[in-house]
């Protein structure tokens, strides 16, 4: 009841780097979201979004992975995604 | 929580043979072992459990530093909080079998205390142990309900020295981390300490798994896997009889592929079909045994499978030390389910579904539940929920039962009658209204007939499903007594009363626990509503049935207001009876929630009775039991009853503040507010003599001599009655009073409700002695002494003290209940009634007015005394004006020498300092 509520404007396109890896088949383990590898040796995890508790599921899937977390960021819908940059 | 607890939850992992010992980390372990908290946070495979498991075994380095270990693995249903701390003393229990069995008992009764209640006595039993007990909460990433979490903070805060707790966790956990270490309270081990050294990798590979590598392919091994034990593990096992240990080697150390992913590919592709099978199949189960291995595999061979897997270190670990349950590393589970869900997404649901089934069949309907809902078997979930509602209802779990049900679809809930209402039942019970209207509705409507398919509506007409025939059987009674709650809820008695009604005519008479529900809602609907004959009859039969029901938690809340309404009806011994009746469920086993309740009763019966010593001696029995057998009402309970035993002792100061503390922890609970603490208050102030704030508040409460007059308000019409009464010094007219009371006691004559009849006549013979008539007040008195004395009421005339006394003692002279009053005249003379409360006096004196009195009696003049209090002496002629008009009297002289007789000039002088009081006497 006290949990937070998802709100529309919270969902969209969200884009998860983690370091090192991850073969496509691990997408259906990251609910369907699209796996591409670059060439700096990290996965990008991408697509839609429903609300913040969702994104914090993906994140805890990440986790549990145990690959190291590079970077999430919001993708702006009427922008093109583009990578990010490493901190 | 009364479901069957997990013992593969409890289970401390033994350490396998062959581990590389690893000295560096064992002296911070034993400095974690002695300091409040150890954490050990570090991602997934990292060795967390085997580190923890290895030093626990190894017992500490030095002999004095004895300790005993308890382990607890959590999963997500511990995010329930009782089920999380009935497992968490259920893991004490195991070291320190003397603690805490009261305090699974509360958990497990209906709407349990808050947790720190539970907590702190069995933290104090804890500490009161010999041992030094290491908790080790294992897998705590899975925790994140705040509930739990705010609730182990209150455990870091409250815990005794001798219990160490050790957090094991991929995610640091959401406690005062930074204070604790600024305290020194905490040790931590994190992923660079578990990490493996490069000398540590050697001894694993070359000592341990018998490789005999190379210096430079150990060395290229540490940097690709950076110490991580998960995957140095795995590459151990592909190395195993492989040739080209070199070329594997190279082969993936020169990449950025997911090591661990490569690594248990490697391992699986030389693993021979049917171990490879057997691992990818039962992957998605959280527990392993042989039989259900078998089920979901649909072979035999499950039980020699997994210990074959446990001797070749596959990635197995024992649940126990019988070899029955198992499970996969959690990083090697993980690895398994992703594979098996991009090879063969059908396979998936099927292998749920047979584990499912397995787990139905075996009596453990949540883990049923689960899988049928992970496989997307929601029909299935549907069946196996509807089938499990009696026993969730019974064992109180309503919380677990909404979860599950709002996972549902609701088309799939609404063509399931049984179902609907049991959602209903759910969501009442967890406090809430909103959609209990469209289930019930649901269940109604296939308990109607065959549904019309209307126009509009789905054109399919849909098919009513029920699985629990006997259920359905019960379900117009289940609907019904739904209904009344609802009713009561939105407030509507009358439709509670019908509902309850209703049900009771359809339930079975051995139907205990709904016969129970239903007459306590009929209670509670009549109380509410002011009838109180109703109302007790229906409590006396809901008392009946909850205790064949074996509800006595419920028995001890009933007995509460059955004996309160017992009180108002004049009937102090069928109160008393009340309370012994329900005190005697307790015997032997854990003390029952509401037996602190119990006494507070008592004590308050026993004040009236003049008993002052056996009414302090429950109170601090009540107490002494501690909190947590109190239901939430008694904190406050308990403050207005000590209140009430202070003001008969004399100290109405007291009294006010502990009624001002009652007022700020009240807790309401569905029974009607019939004695509000701030109407205590005012009465506590009236023999303060502020009778200015008693009426101020009878104002701010909308309370008016005109109101119409209803049970609900009429313990604070009495109370305004009373301050119009003390009004009296003052303005010299009792009109108001005399018509309030008159009305009063017709209303409480024709509700039969005798006890406040009693007080009502006291106050009139009271009001008619103001007037000066003598013989009219005995007229009054002599009815309220009729009826009060087969009950033994004493406090009821004590109280109102010197004037009730001389009406007491013209009462005795006109041979009214002689033998009565001779008792009652001698309890003004008890100790206790050496100060009596009130002064004696109707419109007592105010802290200040009786400190000018003192002065009055002292040689100093007015303006003296106006500078010795630091006020003006307009003040001081007021406070002195209001003296005489209180005490009767016209000058100085006689307002000293009244004083003196009521006791006040001390009075006024103990009110000082105590310093200042010695000097003086």
């Amino acid at each position: 009841m006290h949990a937070p509520q998802g709100k529309p404007h919270e969902a969209g396109q969200y884009e998860i780097r983690l370091k090192g890896h991850l073969a496509s088949r691990w997408s259906d383990w990251f609910d369907g979201l699209t796996l591409t590898r670059e060439s700096d040796g990290t996965t990008l995890i991408q697509g839609p979004v429903v609300d913040q508790a969702a994104l914090h599921g993906l994140l805890q899937k990440a986790r549990d992975t145990g690959l190291p977390l590079v970077s999430v960021t919001p993708v702006e819908p009427d922008r093109p995604a583009r990578p990010t940059t490493n901190p | 929580m009364p479901a069957p607890l997990l013992e593969t939850k409890l289970y401390l992992p033994r350490p396998r043979a062959g581990l590389v010992p690893r000295p560096r980390l064992s002296e911070t372990l034993d400095a974690g072992a002695a300091a409040k908290l150890l954490l050990v946070s570090a991602p997934a495979g990292f060795g967390k459990t085997t580190l923890l498991a290895e030093w626990l075994a190894a017992g500490p380095a030095a002999p004095a530093d004895e300790r005993s270990a308890a382990w607890l693995s959590l999963d997500r249903g511990d995010n329930d909080p009782a089920s999380f701390w009935t497992y968490l003393i259920a893991a004490l229990r195991t070291m320190a079998p003397g603690v805490g069995e009261n305090e699974l008992a509360l958990l497990a009764s209906p709407q349990p205390p808050a947790i720190d209640l539970v907590l702190t006595t069995m933290l104090n039993d804890l500490g009161a142990t010999g041992n030094d007990i290491v908790l080790v909460l294992d897998d705590y990433h899975l925790i994140d309900a705040r509930e739990v979490q705010d609730a182990m903070a209150f455990l870091l805060d409250h815990m005794p020295p001798r219990l160490h707790l050790v957090i094991a966790s991929r995610a640091d956990p959401a406690v005062p981390l930074a204070r604790m270490r600024a305290r020194g309270q905490l040790v931590e081990i994190r992923a660079a300490e578990l990490r493996f050294t490069p000398d540590e990798v050697a001894a694993y590979l070359n000592e341990v798994m018998g490789l005999q590598l190379t210096a430079q392919d150990v060395a290229a091994l540490e940097a690709r896997t950076e110490g991580w034990i998960a995957a140095l593990q795995l590459a151990a096992l592909s190395m195993q009889g492989r040739d080209d240990v070199a070329g594997f080697i190279a082969g993936f150390t020169g990449d950025d592929r997911y090591i661990v992913d490569y690594l248990a590919e490697e391992v699986l592709q030389r693993q021979p079909a049917p171990v490879r099978n057997f691992l990818l199949q039962t992957a998605l189960l959280g527990r392993l045994s042989g039989p259900l291995c078998d089920a979901v595999t649909g072979t035999g061979g499950g039980k020699a499978m997994l210990e074959a897997l446990d001797r070749g270190n596959l990635f197995v670990v024992p649940l126990d030390d019988r070899r029955q349950w198992y499970r996969y590393h959690h990083l090697f589970a993980d690895v398994l389910r992703a594979r098996l869900s991009d090879e063969s997404p059908d396979l998936v649901q099927v292998l749920h579904r047979r584990a499912s089934d397995w787990y139905a069949e075996n009596g453990e309907p949540a883990e049923a539940i689960e899988h049928a809902m992970a496989g997307g078997h929601l029909e299935s979930a549907a069946d196996l929920v509807e089938l499990a509602l009696p026993a969730l209802a019974r064992d109180r779990q309503e919380a677990r039962l909404r979860g599950w049900l709002e996972l549902l679809p609701d088309e799939l809930i609404a063509v399931r009658p049984v179902l609907s209402n049991g959602f209903a039942g759910a969501l009442l019970s967890t406090g809430v209204v909103e959609g209990v209207e469209r289930h019930l509705r649901d269940a109604e409507r296939w308990l109607a007939g065959p549904v019309e398919t209307r126009e509009g509506t789905d054109p399919h007409t849909k098919q009513m499903v029920v699985v629990d025939d006997e259920e359905f059987r019960r379900l117009p009674a289940g609907v019904a007594v739904h209904r009344a709650g609802l009713a009561l809820v939105l407030g509507d008695p009358s439709a509670t009363v019908a509902h309850a009604q209703r049900a009771l005519g359809l339930l079975e008479e051995d139907h205990d626990l709904g016969r129970g529900a239903a007459t306590a809602l009929i209670g509670l609907a009549s109380w509410s509503s002011g009838d109180l004959e109703a109302a007790r009859e229906a409590y006396e039969m809901c008392l009946g049935s909850m205790q064949r029901a074996g509800h006595l938690a419920d028995v001890l809340g009933c007995s509460i207001a059955l004996a309160d309404m017992q009180i108002t009806q004049g009937q102090l011994r069928d109160a008393m009876r009340t309370y012994e009746q329900a005190l005697q469920l307790n015997h032997g086993g854990p003390v029952l929630r509401g037996t602190a309740d119990m006494y507070v009763g008592m004590s308050t019966l026993h004040r009236e009775r003049n008993d002052l010593d056996a009414a302090r001696q429950f109170l601090v029995r009540s107490e002494e039991l501690g909190e947590h057998t109190g239901l939430p009402q008694n904190h406050y309970r308990w403050r207005v009853a000590m209140a009430s035993l202070r003001q008969a002792e004399g100290d109405v100061g007291e009294a006010v503040d502990l009624l001002e503390e009652a007022e700020r922890t009240y807790v309401g609970d569905f029974s009607p507010n019939v004695r509000p603490v701030p109407a205590v208050r005012a009465r506590a102030w009236i023999a303060q003599g502020r009778v200015d704030d008693a009426l101020e508040w009878a104002c701010a409460q909308g309370l008016s001599v005109e109101d119409d007059l209803s049970y609900l308000r009429e313990y604070e019409h009495v109370t305004l009655a009373r301050a119009l009464l003390a009004r009296y010094q003052v303005e010299r007219s009792l009109d108001q009073a005399t018509e309030l009371l008159e009305r009063l006691l017709r209303a409480a004559d024709a509700g039969h409700r005798t006890g406040t009849v009693i007080e009502i006549l006291v106050l009139q013979a009271l009001a008619v002695r103001l007037r000066g008539d003598l013989p009219a007040a005995l007229a009054p008195l002599e009815r309220a002494l009729g009826l009060a004395e087969p009950e033994g009421y004493v406090r009821m005339f004590v109280d109102e003290a010197a004037q009730m006394k001389s009406l007491l003692q013209a009462a005795a002279e006109h041979g009214i209940a002689p033998e009565y009053v001779g008792r009652l005249l001698a309890a003004f003379g008890t100790p206790a009634n050496s100060k009596p409360a009130g002064q004696g006096l109707v419109d007592p004196l105010s802290q200040r007015e009786l400190d000018v009195l003192r002065l009055l009696g002292t040689d100093l003049g007015g303006p003296e005394i106006a500078a010795e209090l630091i006020v003006s002496l307009n003040t001081v002629r007021t406070h002195t004006k209001n003296i005489y008009a209180k005490l009767g009297v016209n000058n100085r002289r006689a307002a000293v020498r009244r004083g003196e007789e009521l006791d006040l000039m001390s009075r006024a002088r103990d009110r000082r300092t105590g310093r200042a009081a010695v000097h003086e006497e």
